[in-house]
């Protein structure tokens, strides 16, 4: 079954199956007032899921739990409250395997008791889509906003996404599936958020109708078969290569995260058409950059709204993807920038790591201001800090 | 999956080698008396195994999928550890993700296949060792019996973690000396089918692998009954004849000293009331149809 | 008009200080503002100290968390201040020149003389409203102090239209409501309170005009009302 071949058909609910190009950019939208939480459950209604699993942990509960309300209202196949999140990724991987639309949400420790999982999805090439409502890690225990946890699962294979604002989650959310499940990627996707200040936070967001859904998924255009006997099985091999030492055990599986790395590349293609680019710039001509993704830009905004009321000219570069990590976009953005700032809601600083690892003379980057363990990043904070910079009394953070 | 998408396409069938060609004229695939007695004969679904000659394990994993009742419609799902090494030659669809979280694999598994295909049998059979079943995957074990997941767990008991040398498990005797237990075990082996049992597993049974017949009756009832009713619990000794150091020939007869009286491999079976309804209806019909057909005959 | 009003709600927890603030936030969408409001980010505990904030502006508002410099403080509770209930020390900590103090009290609190040398340097007038009290004379229950406390500041500052906030009181309490455990257990014993989800929704509205016309008496008597 080609899923294409449903649009305009209606499902069990009543909605109408529409083109994803449609649901995105055409279908008409109406203003609603919301918070993070209730635009996840707005998302999961338009996105014909199968399969949802819950577990609850600060910031994600609510938005999980609605996805319960979706379940009980019929938009949503099957869903559960699984017992931890190492086994809710599991259940979720096993839903994948046998060939659902999966969709759960996470936060802060809760990732990272689920991670043995993540690189598990993406090697077996399961187009799950987590929400990450980010959050402090432990310890001391905190459940306040801190993108620390971002940091860690870069390196996953796993689509990394990180929306802004309630709007751009939204967005996000419905556009990660068509991205997650392209035959030529078919890999996780993480859409990070930042707990509270997006999940917690009401906010305006246009809205396409609820009465039409994102195509289905289609396992059977999967690149690796869906394990449902509904293929023939083969037998995978004569010996696993489990059991040898020897050099074409290595380059299988050399070979398989080269291919996994290479389908996060390949994604580039489908993420530009469906949330136009992987950066997003505003007055990049400025000297003065703030760069960075998330709250961070937001905050940033709101600096360089306060610079220009100074006479001081300030620039944004939004970084939305962060894996595939956009090299060539920010080098090209970047390029004639004086100063750059990368402000961060963690205390590691890996977003100015990877600003500084692709751009010539990276001792334009300037790592910080940094809050971390759910502190607020007040924009005069930011302002505060490019001052000092910009009058050297304050040098900048090379390394 | 109907057994005519494994038939080879009578155009390319001159092509296909004999081998194959041998395989799928003699599947068992459909064939509703397919038992252990197939072992040997039909070699559909496993032929070769990459564990130790000898091994115990080999020939409870042959068993095992000689007596899947609907092995085209069922997926496995395996763990980490020695049967790791045997899934990749075996040619139902089989999942190895990670190590542990084999109910939890299955239990997203089953539910989605019950979600898609709501008019077909689809059986998900777990089969892992007591290291993924009792220590590291315990919680998952578990928590899929307390929600009543409909998919069968069978746990190859070798007392011990066989594929990284034999370290101590949960299942491992009190007393016995292994690795990471140089003083020897300081506690029982835990007691999983008394605890299946009460987690609300329809059908529980123990034994070892040396009586067939009796594997085939349990890996049935076990995954009829996990069909139609709830979760039910297998666990088969499979001694690992390496770390209690026994020579290859002496599997089949280890597990014969471990199955008598008072023992710890003595025959134990636990059947649920529902279950147990279940089962006696099931043998009546077939009781039945055996009449039905001995009449046919005499006619 | 200032080009953004930032407003930091004070109270503990089951006062309704994150209700008030999406209503206030919704209140002020509906009159075609752009409006953020956020609670603060804690696990939430009947009594503890609680916090919300509201921002408003005729632009695209992207800050968002805890709000730091605030135009508009509001005192939902007595012992924010005089038991230093309250994530910042002083309760007024941040608040911008010219700015806005509503606390809810029968009579004046025991404030320190620095302090108010303090706020009346930085031209920042208090208005005291006795919003607990009210709000069981009006609506017959404490749960709708809120109301009182939002009646109170509409009336001393025109932030929101009566009619816009009368569509955000709909919104919230005249429809099924996401809202998390504590909040749903306080939702539904305010429900058993009143027969009909209409009285409810009157009684919060009766509450919320009496007290706006006290706020605007009050708003009368001083130098510079904070209009907006």
């Amino acid at each position: 079954m080609d899923p294409k071949s449903l649009v305009g058909t209606f499902n069990k609910k009543g909605q109408k199956i529409v083109e994803p190009e449609y649901l995105l950019f055409e279908a008409p939208r109406t203003q609603h007032f919301m918070t993070g939480s209730e635009v996840v459950k707005e998302a999961i209604r338009r996105a014909s899921i199968d399969v949802s699993i819950a577990y609850p942990i600060t910031p994600q509960s609510e938005a999980a739990a609605l996805v319960g309300e979706l379940y009980v209202e019929g938009y949503v196949g099957e869903y559960f409250r699984g017992e931890n999140e190492f086994a809710v990724m599991s259940e979720c991987a096993g839903a994948s395997f046998g060939g659902a639309r999966v969709f759960t949400t996470t936060s802060g420790p809760g990732t990272l008791r689920a991670y043995e999982n993540f690189p598990m999805w993406a090697g077996s090439r399961l187009p799950i889509v987590i929400n990450v409502m980010v959050r402090g890690v432990n310890s001391p225990l905190s459940i306040q906003p801190d993108t620390l946890e971002i940091g860690m699962i870069l390196e996953t294979g796993m689509l990394i996404w990180h929306a802004e604002t309630a709007q751009e989650f939204l967005d996000f959310l419905l556009a990660s599936f068509i991205v997650a499940e392209e035959p030529d990627v078919h890999l996780p996707v993480a859409v990070c958020i930042d707990g509270f200040f997006v999940s917690h936070t009401k906010d305006m967001v246009m809205m396409p109708p609820a009465d039409i859904a994102l195509t289905p998924y289609d396992p059977y255009r999967s690149p690796v078969p869906c394990m449902d006997m509904e293929v023939p099985p083969i037998r995978m091999m004569r010996d696993p290569f489990v059991m040898k030492s020897n050099y074409i055990s290595y380059a299988t599986h050399a070979s398989w995260q080269q291919e996994v790395r290479a389908a996060c590349e390949r994604s580039r293609k489908h993420t530009i058409r469906l949330i136009g680019g992987l950066i997003e710039e505003e007055n990049a001509d400025a000297e003065i950059l703030i760069v960075s993704s998330g709250t961070a830009v937001a905050q940033g905004r709101e600096a360089v709204r306060l610079l220009a009321e100074e006479g001081v000219d300030v620039g944004i570069v939004k970084i939305k993807t962060i894996r595939p990590f956009p090299h060539q976009e920010v080098r090209q953005a970047l390029r004639n920038a004086k100063h750059i700032f990368v402000p961060e809601f963690n205390v590691a600083g890996w977003m100015a790591r990877e600003i500084k690892a692709c751009i010539p003379d990276n001792d334009r980057v300037y790592a910080g201001p940094h809050v971390a363990g759910g502190m607020t990043m007040p924009p005069e904070v930011i302002v505060e800090e490019i001052k000092k910079v910009l009058s050297g009394r304050k040098e900048a953070v090379h390394g | 999956m109907g057994k005519e998408k494994i038939k080879i396409n009578d155009e390319f069938y001159d092509i296909m080698p004999p081998e194959y060609q041998e395989l799928v004229e003699e599947a068992t695939y459909g064939k509703e008396s397919r038992g252990w007695k197939d072992v040997g004969e039909a070699k559909e679904l496993i032929e070769e195994h990459s564990l130790c000659a000898g091994c115990p394990e080999s020939i409870a994993f042959r068993y095992v999928l000689a007596c899947l009742p609907k092995p085209e419609d069922t997926v496995m799902v395996g763990s980490t550890g020695c049967t790791s090494l045997v899934f990749p030659h075996v040619a139902v669809h089989n999942i190895h993700s990670l190590f542990g979280n084999q109910n939890a694999i299955a239990s997203g598994l089953k539910r989605t296949l019950a979600l898609r295909f709501p008019e077909k049998v689809k059986d998900v059979v777990v089969l892992a060792g007591d290291g993924a079943t009792v220590d590291i995957g315990l919680d998952m074990t578990l928590q899929s019996w307390f929600r009543q997941e409909k998919f069968t767990t069978i746990c190859f008991d070798n007392e011990l973690y066989a594929n990284t040398g034999g370290q101590e498990s949960g299942l491992m005797q009190k007393g016995f000396v292994g690795k990471m237990a140089p003083a020897g075990k300081k506690f029982d082996k835990v007691p999983l089918p008394e605890i299946a049992r009460n987690s609300g597993c329809h059908y529980v049974a123990v034994m070892t692998v040396s009586k067939p017949n009796r594997v085939e009756k349990a890996i049935r009832n076990a995954i009829l009954v996990a069909r139609e009713i709830g979760p039910t619990y297998i666990q088969l000794y499979t001694p690992c004849i390496l770390e209690i150091g026994k020579q290859m020939m002496e599997g089949l007869q280890e597990m014969r000293d471990s199955e008598g009286p008072g023992k710890r491999f003595e025959f134990k079976e636990y059947v649920s009331d529902e279950a147990k309804v279940f089962l006696d209806e099931m043998d009546a019909e077939r009781k039945r149809k055996k009449k039905a057909l001995r009449a046919a005959r005499a006619k | 008009m200032r080009k953004r009003l930032n407003l930091r709600m004070s109270g503990l927890g089951g006062q309704g200080v994150v209700t008030s603030a999406h209503v206030l936030a919704t209140a002020a969408s509906y009159d075609g503002r752009h409006a953020i409001s956020n609670p603060f980010f804690g696990a939430e505990k009947r009594m503890a100290p609680a916090e919300s904030y509201v921002r408003i502006a005729g632009e695209r508002i992207y800050d968002r968390g805890e709000l730091v410099y605030p135009d508009v403080i509001m005192v939902f509770h007595p012992q924010v201040i005089t038991q230093g209930k309250c994530y910042t020390m002083p309760f007024y900590s941040g608040i911008k020149p010219g700015g806005l103090l509503i606390i809810n009290s029968d009579s004046p609190l025991p404030l320190l003389d620095s302090d108010l040398e303090f706020l009346d340097s930085q031209n920042v007038p208090i208005f005291y409203i006795a919003a607990t009290t009210l709000a069981v004379e009006i609506a017959g229950t404490e749960l709708a102090s809120n109301m009182g406390m939002l009646g109170a500041l509409m009336g001393a500052t025109k932030l929101v239209s009566m009619d816009s906030m009368e569509s955000a009181i709909k919104d919230r309490f005249g429809k099924k409501y996401v809202a998390s455990g504590g909040t749903a257990t306080l939702d539904e014993a305010i429900k058993k309170k009143f027969a009909k989800k209409e009285q409810l929704l009157k009684k919060n509205m009766e509450t919320i005009r009496r007290v706006y016309d006290i706020g605007a008496e009050w708003a009368e008597t001083i130098k510079s009302p904070m209009l907006v």
